[in-house]
């Protein structure tokens, strides 16, 4: 490296230290926008991460029939989730025989929510009852921790098997077994507990660990019918065939309603790559709206180097007598804004790593930040510095060197 | 071959009727060797004489040549390089970089020859040394006395071992024993060779130098050889008071003076009126 740019760097650094409130307060801007974009992205990556552990936990080869149209990547898949289907298609218990007769099907269960509060010792806000049948702990591969799921017959239809976190609002025990819990007007007795799923926040799967599941014929009994699934769960008999089990899904169910539209046939491949796809979306969205801070910082940076420019006159013409061409000039504020803004990065992405590990502490987020964006960040704030010294630095460079030995 | 040859070169500030004429047709030649005093009353032109010569400014007409080289066809990067190479500046007010220490004032223009850090500390300790300074190496211009810094500005000036140092009022800030200082280190540097020009409004320093040019309102009124050791004949003889009084130096007080003739200056005790007036132009000149 040119002696000249090192002498230059090594001043940039000492004209940031020594001005270390000014410089802090400059760099804030950079520091911001380095730190949310890192800390989105970093967001946005560990939910996908959660996501695809979620899904995979039920089974790759897991086959959704959802209620309604649901295109990859759109929205409404994330609407649909709750089954209130925009485009109006209802699942019915005959798509529900069908998919359990479809050959190749080792067994299918329906999911369907049943609206309506929950009391039992206490009431839980956050839990959803879901009715289902007891083909689900098959069908997606998790077993009771305590006690056996219900089964169909009639002698077990108040039964209730609670997720983890439901059967602790509830009871504020861990193993509430044979206790019983109030819903719609009727009683039901806790006949199990499940094992702790793996859960992602903002995921389009319902939080199995907040679930009541009460039998399906059940639900259907207290809402007067009223009650249909938003979700059939499948599992083929062999994994490999899941292709082949999902088109003979697909031509199954068609039969049983007159508008294809009326439901979707996924596989999880499928449904996690829409859910990717929407948190992708969202991810750049925020991170797009985090780099306008970046933005806003770097004309920060041009206003503080113009003021320290005009104010740095006379330095100017100093250098300018005792020899300094006007590319030496120019480096040297260029040189100054792009320390400035680097040192605003690396504090932003020093910042980014304390909120990780905050957000890791405090909430059930697990940002993953890649070093690609640690690297990109780096990148973009010196270049920032660099774009946005240019103004300030051509101005002191152009100076003619008597007016600016004049500037005192 | 003259290392500096002026002919007819006039530099003209503002336009309009605010036109000022700072220079007017001034011709000068000067050889290589010399140490040429340029006296004169404040706003003759002398500083703005030093600048042309000095490739800082450029003249509004007439023609320029140094070392041979016609200054008008110089570019910037040109003529920052000559600035660099050939040309020492002092200055009344200093200009140290206050945040640097002396050595590193010293090596400034070093840096600008792309020289390494190591060659550039070794020759700045040296020229610091020739100064006396060398103890004062990594003080901060601010912890020095006025002659001492001045003594580091000679050394930056020397560091690149100019052919030319151009010193505009050196001494214009010091008090008499730091003018000494001063003036012995640029006498000695006579001695080896470089020529010098300088400007003072002290008579009594015309003693160090070879020749002596009068300026008044912009033009060369008389120009003197003189013998080292004397002050010059026309500082002595007082013929120098006709157009520079000490009131001179107060720009405005003495027009003042002037616009109501027959009333001389109002004397008080000597010492004192000379203290004044020296402060008076220290502070102006920190200010130009």
């Amino acid at each position: 490296m040119k002696s000249v740019t090192k002498g230059n760097i090594k001043a940039a650094v000492a004209s940031v230290r020594t001005t270390k409130a000014r410089s802090l307060l400059t760099m804030l801007g950079i520091i911001i926008g380095v730190a949310s974009v890192i800390t989105v992205v970093g967001i946005g990556q560990g939910v996908k991460e959660q996501v695809s552990k979620q899904i995979g936990q039920l089974g790759k080869d897991l086959i959704t029939i959802r209620a309604g149209h649901t295109e990859a990547a759109s929205l409404d898949s994330v609407l649909n989730q709750t089954g209130v289907s925009s485009t109006g298609g209802l699942l019915t218990d005959n798509d529900i025989t069908t998919a359990q007769h479809t050959f190749g099907v080792a067994a299918a269960a329906p999911l369907a929510v049943v609206p309506g509060g929950v009391t039992g010792d206490h009431t839980a806000p956050s839990s959803v009852v879901l009715g289902t049948t007891s083909a689900l702990p098959s069908v997606i591969g998790q077993g009771e921790a305590f006690g056996s799921f219900f089964n169909d017959t009639s002698i077990d239809s108040d039964g209730a098997v609670l997720g983890a976190n439901a059967a602790k609002q509830l009871f504020d025990e861990d193993v509430p077994l044979g206790r019983s819990l109030t819903f719609r007007g009727q009683t039901f007795v806790v006949r199990a507990i499940m094992n702790q799923f793996d859960t992602a926040p903002f995921s389009s799967e319902v939080d199995f660990n907040n679930a009541i599941f009460i039998p399906y014929q059940t639900a259907k009994a207290l809402t007067n019918n009223q009650t249909s699934p938003y979700e059939i769960l499948v599992k083929p008999n062999n994994p490999s065939n899941s292709s082949s089990v999902e088109t003979a899904l697909q031509t199954n169910v068609a039969k049983n309603h007159a508008d294809p539209n009326d439901f979707t046939v996924l596989k999880q491949s499928q449904s996690l790559l829409a859910t990717n796809s929407i948190l992708n979306l969202l991810t750049r969205l925020i991170a797009g709206v985090a780099a306008v801070s970046l933005l806003v910082g770097g004309i920060g940076i041009m206003n503080i180097m113009l003021v320290s420019v005009t104010e740095r006159m006379h330095e100017v013409g100093i250098r300018k007598a005792v020899g300094a061409t006007n590319r030496q000039i120019l480096s040297q504020f260029m040189i100054e804004s792009a320390v400035l803004c680097l040192s605003g990065g690396i504090i932003g992405i020093v910042l980014a790593f304390i909120v990780d590990v905050l957000l890791r502490i405090f909430t059930s987020l697990a940002p993953d930040i890649s070093w690609q964006v640690v690297v990109l960040a780096t990148g973009v704030s010196l270049l920032i510095g660099l774009i946005f010294g240019t103004a300030p630095a051509v101005k002191a460079a152009r100076k003619d060197p008597i007016s600016a030995l004049r500037n005192e | 071959m003259p290392i500096i040859h002026l002919e007819d070169v006039s530099k003209l500030y503002g336009f309009g009727d605010a036109t000022t004429l700072a220079l007017d047709e001034v011709s000068l030649d000067i050889e290589e060797g010399e140490f040429v005093a340029v006296m004169g009353p404040s706003g003759c032109g002398k500083s703005t004489l030093m600048n042309v010569i000095g490739l800082l400014d450029r003249p509004t007409h007439g023609i320029f040549t140094l070392n041979g080289k016609p200054a008008a066809k110089l570019s910037a990067n040109q003529s920052a390089k000559i600035r660099r190479d050939t040309i020492g500046f002092i200055f009344q007010s200093y200009n140290l970089l206050p945040k640097m220490t002396v050595l590193e004032n010293v090596a400034l223009p070093l840096t600008y020859k792309s020289l390494s850090l190591t060659r550039r500390i070794r020759m700045a300790s040296n020229i610091l040394e020739r100064v006396g300074m060398q103890s004062r190496e990594y003080y901060l211009p601010s912890q020095l006395s006025g002659g001492q810094i001045q003594s580091a500005a000679i050394a930056r000036a020397l560091v690149n071992n100019p052919k030319l140092i151009i010193a505009d009022e050196p001494t214009g800030n010091l008090d008499s024993a730091g003018s000494r200082l001063v003036m012995e280190l640029l006498s000695e540097i006579h001695k080896m060779g470089n020529t010098i020009i300088f400007v003072t409004h002290n008579p009594e320093l015309t003693r160090y130098a070879t020749r002596v040019v009068y300026m008044h309102d912009g033009t060369i009124v008389q120009d003197e050889q003189t013998a080292i050791g004397q002050v010059a004949r026309t500082a002595r003889q007082g013929m120098y008071r006709t157009f520079v009084t000490e009131e001179d130096d107060l720009a405005g007080v003495s027009a003042l003076m002037r616009a109501l003739p027959g009333k001389p200056a109002p004397k008080t005790s000597k010492k004192p009126a000379r203290k004044k007036s020296k402060r008076k132009t220290a502070r102006k000149g920190t200010r130009s």
